[in-house]
């Protein structure tokens, strides 16, 4: 299908992301570049969060001055503010209802020539660092296709960021690594322990483990720590959880 | 100092498209490091604290034996290039002039290795481990092949860490997931052995290692045979 291969192309195209310490504002000019090309849209541009989880103008698809200004009225209100507050896209013609959401904004956008807006969420499972916003001359929202390709090319501008962030201080990312490849160890020495101990198969024992963990409000790794330390014993785990009184 | 001609962009994107043909990242980052280097066998192991986390990808199954036992014997060229955080070269492992990893030189010639080169994965001055180079003949290094090494280390390490960076919480990145069940293998027998032996987990896993070195075996047969129960420590 020619939008795969579209889309296949565009990840391609930013598989350089970890070639080394980018410019994060090149990456994002680039990638709204290629949205507006692949959606057939007017302009395309990226606002990113702040901690304290205000929306900044990074970059967009052409810096005319008036389409600035319209990421920048987006501060307060408008499209992006609502993806990245509530984590879903928003489609959206410029019509009456648009007028009564955004009083600053659509009448901005309006002014400019667009008739139509979109945001898609810059999201990574439940942390949203921003949206993805898409101008249309055309009244007929964005049409399912187009969204999806959009959402796309917004979930490859949060992975970028995200890896780029990480890798600028690898020593946080190095150790998440060390300490999940540890506890998956750890995890597999308690399990043949308490295989062989309370002679169970290893599924079973990984049962056992799991349940002990839940009905604790334990981490499975800090169970499994506490049989490898031998703080914990193997006849303490059960199969069943014991009934609430 | 030796420059590379090997592009970084063009780098990844091989990566990326080898990555859609076989759904494995890790396999493909080795095999676009052989194409690169021209070499026969690539194979990243990730180091912390003095010790290996274990071999997390390699490009073919010789490399994936070798590796095996490095681990196994706490010997060779990624754990010296890690120790060093410098490239390490051992142009010809039947070079008997040279007193170094007797135990891997023996091992990985008997499975159709001649040299052998490790470069530390470094990422922002933290070195996270070592790449192995593999080749089925002797011969060096040529400065063009060390320069692009350098390079594709670099970005090795990067896109290891890359992809650890957009895991959830608490786990090992999908892409790192395809780890041998031969390693799993080997913490669970460590385990069995633990209660066998009445020892620590740790002096098990070394018990394990001095079996698997003493009776010339892999160490995934040794914890095969021990989860099997056809083989005891008590």
């Amino acid at each position: 299908m020619a939008r795969e291969q579209d889309l296949l192309a565009a990840f391609i195209e930013f598989a350089d992301t970890i070639v080394d310490e980018y410019d994060v504002v090149e990456f994002l000019h680039r990638l709204a570049t290629r949205c507006v090309e692949l959606v057939d849209a007017s302009e395309a541009g990226i606002m990113l969060a702040d901690r304290d989880g205000m929306l900044h103008y990074v970059a967009s698809s052409s810096e005319r001055m008036r389409l600035i200004e319209l990421f920048e009225l987006q501060h307060d209100e408008g499209p992006c503010l609502d993806a990245y507050r509530d984590g879903v896209a928003v489609i959206s013609s410029l019509t009456a209802d648009t007028f009564e959401r955004w009083p600053l904004f659509a009448p901005h956008a309006q002014e400019n020539g667009f008739a139509s807006v979109s945001a898609l969420p810059m999201r990574l499972r439940n942390e949203v660092i921003g949206a993805l916003n898409i101008f249309s001359t055309k009244t007929e929202p964005l049409e399912p296709d187009d969204q999806k390709v959009a959402q796309a090319l917004a979930d490859i501008a949060t992975i970028g960021i995200l890896q780029e962030r990480a890798l600028s201080d690898a020593r946080v990312v190095t150790s998440q690594l060390e300490v999940a490849l540890e506890s998956r160890i750890v995890i597999e020495q308690a399990k043949g322990i308490v295989a062989e101990r309370n002679h169970v198969s290893i599924d079973t024992a990984f049962t056992l483990l799991r349940t002990h963990a839940r009905s604790h409000n334990a981490l499975l790794s800090q169970t499994a720590t506490e049989i490898v330390d031998g703080r914990l014993a193997t006849d303490e785990l059960t199969a069943s959880v014991p009934k609430r009184p | 100092m030796t420059v590379g001609r090997v592009e970084p962009e063009a780098f990844a994107r091989l990566v990326a498209v080898r990555s859609e043909q076989n759904n494995d990242p890790a396999s493909s980052l080795c095999l676009a490091c052989t194409d690169v280097l021209g070499v026969t066998g690539a194979g990243l192991m990730l180091m912390s604290g003095g010790r290996s986390l274990g071999c997390v990808a390699v490009s073919d199954l010789v490399t994936e034996a070798v590796e095996q036992l490095e681990y196994t014997l706490g010997e060779g060229p990624c754990l010296e290039a890690y120790a060093n955080r410098a490239p390490v070269f051992d142009p010809d492992l039947a070079d008997q002039g040279i007193a170094r990893w007797p135990e891997f030189r023996r091992g990985a010639l008997a499975a159709g290795v001649r040299a052998a080169f490790g470069f530390p994965l470094l990422v922002d001055r933290i070195c996270i481990g070592a790449l192995n180079l593999y080749h089925d003949k002797s011969g060096v290094l040529t400065e063009t092949q060390i320069g692009d090494a350098l390079v594709v280390a670099r970005l090795a390490g990067r896109t290891l860490l890359a992809w650890q960076a957009v895991a959830p919480p608490g786990t090992v990145a999908w892409q790192l997931e395809a780890v041998p069940s031969h390693r799993i293998q080997v913490h669970q027998a460590s385990g069995r052995i633990s209660v066998q032996a009445g020892i620590p987990v740790t002096d098990a896993l070394a018990l394990l290692r001095a079996y698997a070195f003493a009776e010339d075996l892999p160490i995934s047969d040794v914890a095969a045979a021990v989860s099997e129960g056809t083989l005891r420590f008590d």
